[in-house]
């Protein structure tokens, strides 16, 4: 494979005059289920296997896809990624550099205990079966469960013509249950999932019965729940909704590619944006964690990035383009779905970093608020306005965590927000995710508990 | 444009199905898929890119004693690789459960003609064509108003061609095209920054203007600056063509796929025949819409696509159904199997959700509110409960109507609300009807939304 690829980048650079060129193969396998109740709606296997060429000439970027991995059509796919490159530049005002970069050659395989490619489609079938049998089970009231699986293994092969070559195992192993209850009118809907780049043992730590309970309880439990006041509250956040919120309210902010086009972060480098006690990563090196890998897609390792340290915004994530234009250095956070796409930023394992409140302490205070404690979706925009769904949540009264409330939301603007989170909690989980940004990338985010002294909350005024 | 031409596709597909029957399948279906699309892309106010990717590949379902297999590859060159698709997604068959429920593929119907789905003017597009339409878009933008930064959009230009061969008789051949262009701004005044604006104009035949997507794009931002925040309260509220996309997506459009309602899913459950509506909603799906962005010949089992009323005069009249979900309560699909290319197995979809339009221009339906907000976009609205309908949502852009009138852009308002009670509250529809991904819809005018200000 290294021959050929090498073969591609010479020509794209000696023969169609790139000033920069990488080559990115894959070739991957995925295995898929879908369980409706008690239906197995289809077992599906599906082989992806090509390449895509990215190369800068004139200062612009060209692009181009293969879907064959033989030379002669990466060689032709190389001729197009320059020639669409060539005619991108004729309008060009600001031609786009990279941040330098040190070459690496490494070859990164997974080791996985289970390793999803050789457990057998029964094994995969029956993790589900039973995650649907036992929400199913939980309660009369539960009226459907759709359980999707999805493992993904392969490898990738990136070389550039800086001498960069890296080979790099890529596993992942996913499912998603969504449930529905109703009693009467009332409908409620509750979803949790499952991720991890270790193999198939993930579902030996998350075990099906016990989150088929969790998920098909907080549906049944929602069915009594009462909608929100809307309005202005004190509200402690869940270790997931602090996850969803970080990750969506700032994070996106924190893309240098987001900040450069205006988001409320331009400029706030070395600012104060949160309250003191706020310290905020984004890392792709957490062993095991959905959103992490050695090596980004443009050939750069992934680091622990520190974003927010005690309040003040530190740091973004980068790519090679954006380091430049900030002077900084890359952070390996350029990651694509597959060789039909380029890499853009992403995040990885996006935090909110523990402190010292237990959760009795975060509550005891407030006399009517929200706690919030699990997300369904979550949004925000360049000007800092986000919005965050809420799955579960309960009315605070006097200091106690009382009645459910259903379908509510929290809304604002995030450094505001920020500003206003008076304490964190000591407690941490991480929650695997996808994110979607034109592509989807696997990620997970979190964090502890926290307070917040007031936040909008969507709900019935 | 195309590397595999119609008859190789066909027989592609044929070859599978064959091969799929002779190794043990009771039934066979594939689905053959190619793609090429030539982009364009602007990042923070110039052109940066230009890109074109192929894509193209097989899907082959199999059943063998009422179990679903399914398989898919991108690699199609050769024999060999068909038949070991073809052998993984019996494999996949033999591995999965049977389904009692499973009464077969669909059988061959007559396909009625679709206009306006293809044309050969977009194929011909040169990169250089797409930078020139790019640049006018851009220029146009930056012409309007100086305050304006347009942070990212493009041209995209594609072909796809897909068809579909199974053993019960079914051998069906599409190609369309589709055409592109959208940009997203923001505007910044003294340390302000908008949220982002956003337009765009897409068809399936060469018939686009990137102009006026650049400078609707660049006057929105410019006049969502200075916002100002509202006080919570019942009120009137237009939703334009995006936020009402956005808003049905994930709660009507799926209250109305039979496998939501056979899965007591769907709060529509048992209500044919009901009035769910305010008398001004008529609703088709209507998947042979001329130049409709989800108008084929044949759905993704290669069934035909045609109109089914859905709501009239605020009647539920019927749901949408794929061949699975049709058999189950012994009726015929709708044409609403849809594939996401060669990668999956078919899934119940609408194809042209067609709202009947109403007879007052935009600027009349402003007209006609006392107090109540003109809402562009919504941010958050996949976080809707989607069986209830319930949804708690951010208004974004939006601008404040004071008696018939525009006055100022709005921060930071949410909507909460059930979208069946929307539906009741309909005041009227504009004229002004666009396609906006599987929406087909103008403006609506609801009565008596949720605001919560501050």
């Amino acid at each position: 494979m290294r021959d050929a690829l090498a073969k591609v980048v010479n020509v794209a650079v000696d023969k169609f005059g790139a000033e920069y060129a990488e080559v990115r193969a894959q070739k991957l396998f995925k295995t898929m289920l879908t369980i409706k109740e008690e239906r197995v709606e289809a077992v599906k296997e599906g082989i992806e296997n090509g390449a895509a060429i990215r190369v800068l000439v004139n200062g612009a970027w060209g692009f181009a896809s293969s879907y064959s991995l033989g030379v002669k059509t990466l060689v032709e796919a190389a001729s197009e990624a320059c020639r669409m490159a060539k005619v991108a530049s004729q309008k060009l005002r600001n031609p786009i550099k990279l941040a330098e970069n040190k070459a690496f050659e490494d070859e990164v395989s997974a080791k996985p205990k289970k390793d999803p490619s050789k457990i057998p489609i029964e094994d995969k079938l029956r993790v589900t079966s039973t995650i649907a049998e036992t929400v199913l089970g939980y309660d009369k009231r539960v009226k459907s469960c759709t359980v999707d699986y999805l493992d993904l293994v392969g490898t990738s092969y990136f070389l550039n013509n800086e001498s960069s070559y890296i080979e790099q195992d890529k596993l992942h192993v996913w499912s998603r249950i969504l449930v529905t209850a109703k009693e009467g009118d009332v409908f409620t809907f509750s979803r949790e999932e499952v991720g991890s780049t270790n193999g198939f043992e993930v579902f030996d730590i998350e075990a099906p019965e016990v989150v088929g309970e969790k998920v098909a309880k907080r549906a049944v439990g929602q069915l009594k729940a009462k909608p929100p006041k809307g309005g202005t509250f004190p509200v402690v956040l869940g270790s997931n909704v602090v996850g969803v919120f970080v990750h969506e309210a700032f994070g996106h902010l924190a893309e240098a590619d987001l900040t450069l086009s205006g988001s409320v972060l331009m400029n706030k480098l070395g600012k104060k944006v949160a309250s003191e006690v706020v310290t905020i990563y984004d890392d792709g090196t957490i062993e095991g964690a959905f959103g992490s890998f050695k090596y980004d897609d443009e050939g750069i390792p992934a680091q622990k990035t520190l974003l927010v340290r005690d309040g003040v915004v530190v740091g973004l994530m980068h790519n090679r383009e954006t380091a430049q234009k900030f002077n900084a250095k890359p952070t390996g956070n350029a990651r694509a779905e597959d060789f039909r796409v380029e890499p853009i930023i992403r995040m990885r394992n996006t935090f909110l970093a523990p402190k010292d409140h237990s959760l009795e302490e975060l509550i005891e205070g407030i006399k009517f608020g929200y706690y919030f404690k699990s997300f369904r979706g979550g949004q925000a925009n360049l000007d800092g306005t986000f919005q965050v769904g809420i799955q579960e949540g309960y009315e605070i009264v006097k200091g106690e965590i009382g009645e459910p409330v259903r379908n509510a939301s929290i809304s604002g603007n995030t450094l505001e927000t920020l500003h206003k989170v008076d304490a964190v909690g000591k407690d941490f989980e991480l929650w695997p995710g996808r994110c979607g940004k034109g592509q989807t990338a696997f990620v997970c985010d979190g964090g502890p508990h926290i307070r917040v002294k007031e936040v909008l909350v969507g709900g019935i005024s | 444009m195309a590397s595999l031409k119609k008859d190789e596709t066909v027989s592609l597909a044929e070859a599978a199905v064959k091969f799929a029957l002779k190794h043990g399948a009771d039934e066979a279906e594939a689905f053959a898929y190619q793609g090429f699309t030539t982009a364009v892309s602007i990042e923070r106010g110039q052109i940066t890119k230009s890109s074109r990717i192929i894509d193209q590949g097989l899907g082959v379902r199999t059943v063998v004693n009422k179990a679903v297999g399914f398989s898919y590859t991108n690699i199609v060159g050769s024999k060999e690789t068909i038949e070991e698709v073809v052998i993984k997604s019996l494999k996949s068959a033999w591995a999965s459960k049977p389904d009692k429920d499973w009464q077969g593929f669909p059988h061959k119907k007559p396909y009625a003609n679709v206009r306006g789905t293809f044309d050969s003017a977009i194929c011909e597009l040169s990169p250089e064509d797409l930078v020139k339409l790019s640049s006018l878009m851009l220029e146009a933008a930056e012409k309007t108003d100086e305050r304006v930064f347009p942070i990212e959009g493009g041209i995209g230009a594609s072909y796809l061609s897909r068809a579909i061969v199974n053993s019960n008789g079914v051998t069906c051949f599409d190609c369309g095209t589709i055409i592109e262009c959208s940009l997203a701004t923001v505007a910044h005044e003294s340390g302000e920054v908008t949220p982002v604006c956003f337009e765009f104009n897409a068809e399936r035949i060469y018939k686009i203007d990137p102009e006026w997507v650049g400078r609707e794009a660049a006057r929105l931002a410019a006049l969502a600056l200075r916002a100002k925040r509202v006080e919570s309260r019942g009120m009137d509220v237009i939703f334009a063509h995006f936020a009402l996309q956005q808003l049905l997506y994930y709660t009507l459009m799926n209250a109305v796929k039979a496998d939501y309602v056979q899965r007591n899913q769907s709060a529509f459950k048992g209500k044919i025949g009901e009035k769910v509506a305010s008398e001004v909603v008529t609703i088709y799906d209507d998947g042979l819409l001329e130049g409709g962005l989800r108008t084929w010949k044949f759905d993704g089992e290669g069934v035909p696509q045609q109109k089914t009323v859905i709501i009239e005069k605020g009647v539920l009249r019927n749901f949408i159904y794929d061949n699975y979900t049709a058999k189950k309560e012994g009726k015929e699909s709708t044409g609403n199997a849809f594939r996401a290319g060669y990668l999956s197995t078919p899934n119940v979809e609408t194809t042209n959700f067609h709202f009947k339009v109403g007879k007052k221009s935009s600027e009349e339906l402003i007209g006609e509110v006392d107090e109540g907000l003109l809402v562009y976009s919504l941010q958050g609205a996949h976080s809707s409960n989607p069986a209830s309908g319930e949804f708690s949502v951010v208004a974004t852009p939006a601008w404040k109507i004071e008696k018939g009138r525009i006055v100022h852009p709005v921060k930071g308002a949410m909507l909460a609300g059930n979208v069946f009670e929307i539906l009741k509250n309909v005041a009227d529809l504009a004229n002004n009807e666009r396609k906006i991904g599987s929406l087909v819809a103008p403006w609506v005018h609801v009565e008596n939304v949720n605001v919560i200000g501050k």
